[in-house]
């Protein structure tokens, strides 16, 4: 309501408490250094979070520029991108407990899309696994065919169930702004808003299967043809 | 050692508490209400660090709950949260609330030696 009156998009609230979170990590760790006999370790979640912090910046620069045509539609290889997201993740999905497995089962090895664009879905699919994902199950980055020729790129966690309500609307593509899909309790929403974003601009299809023991959110994309990048 | 328990839905959050207070404390992490209030029925903390903002039931209704057990009532709960806290909580054991983006670390370790300090005497 104070956010209406002021004529602040609710949007714009959600990515700046968002950003805030990193942002007040790293003064805590920039503050304890004084009682750090591993200044190193500290080094590495700093470097680790600040990275996540800048992605998120850098994934709404895209989000804006998207109308710019600078992100063209190339062949990809899904499981490459999925291969460099893990590896990027791996110290905090370490530093959270959580860890990630893949599942590649594709026969299709190239998709049409934007390889910036796909690590930026797969990687804020990965987060919202591992801030919902438990920590004796890992998380699984899967690649596989679907009927009528795609190719499904997603993230499984074996986190609390989503409401139904939410599953249909992104099922319905109501993907306007992060808090409309603020999927579970403590969830902005934001790194899925961006993910659809993204998607959307690739000719994609979001989805999300929703499983006893979590949610696999995915993007089903066109094969590409072209074999030269393999 | 006396027993610190952490809950924040960030998992970078409760690490931090571990490398602040593990030397010195015997600190429990969880990142949901749920968890944290399954665990009381077994260890009751001497302190308790409690975000506001977590997956499932909030830090307020952790409060509650801990409200309603005898032995958990008088935990003193230390609030640490991103979002603005302007309610008195002081009823619900709440003996200090910080602001992720304002707080110290020496802020909270006082705290957190303070809080346990009183429990002991």
């Amino acid at each position: 309501m104070e956010s209406e009156v002021l004529g602040v998009d609710s949007g714009v609230i959600t990515v700046a408490h968002e950003l805030k979170a990193p942002l007040c990590l790293l003064r805590q760790f920039a503050l304890s250094l004084e009682f750090e006999r591993d200044i190193s370790k500290v080094s590495e979640r700093m470097v680790a979070t600040s990275e996540r912090a800048l992605r998120q910046v850098n994934d709404l620069v895209k989000v804006a520029r998207l109308a710019d045509a600078l992100f063209e539609m190339e062949p990809v290889n899904p499981r490459r991108v999925c291969d460099e997201v893990i590896v990027e993740l791996d110290s905090l999905f370490r530093f959270n407990r959580r860890s990630v497995r893949v599942d590649y089962r594709n026969r299709e090895r190239l998709v049409v899309g934007n390889r910036d664009l796909l690590y930026s879905v797969i990687y804020n699919f990965c987060l919202n696994a591992m801030n919902y994902g438990g920590e004796e199950l890992p998380s699984e980055v899967f690649v596989r065919d679907v009927r009528g020729g795609g190719v499904r790129v997603g993230v499984r966690d074996f986190g609390p169930a989503i409401p139904a309500k939410t599953w249909r609307e992104i099922k319905d593509g109501f993907v306007k702004k992060p808090t409309e899909i603020a999927m579970r309790p403590g969830s902005s929403g934001l790194g899925l808003y961006i993910a659809a974003k993204f998607i959307g601009h690739m000719r994609g299809r979001f989805g999300l299967v929703r499983h006893r023991d979590g949610t696999s959110f995915y993007v089903d994309l066109l094969p590409s043809r072209q074999m030269s990048l393999l | 050692m006396s027993v610190v328990f952490a809950v924040d839905d960030d998992g970078e959050w409760l690490g931090y508490y571990e490398r602040l207070l593990g030397e010195s404390y015997d600190v429990e992490l969880f990142q949901d209400g749920v968890a944290v209030m399954e665990r009381t029925a077994e260890v009751v903390p001497d302190v308790m660090i409690l975000d506001v903002l977590l997956t499932g039931p909030t830090g307020f209704s952790v409060l509650n709950e801990m409200q309603s057990h005898e032995d958990l009532a008088s935990v003193p709960v230390i609030v640490v949260s991103g979002v603005s806290v302007k309610e008195d909580l002081t009823e619900y054991g709440v003996v200090k609330v910080f602001d992720k983006g304002e707080m110290r670390p020496e802020e909270l370790l006082g705290a957190v030696r303070a809080c346990d300090g009183q429990r002991k005497n």
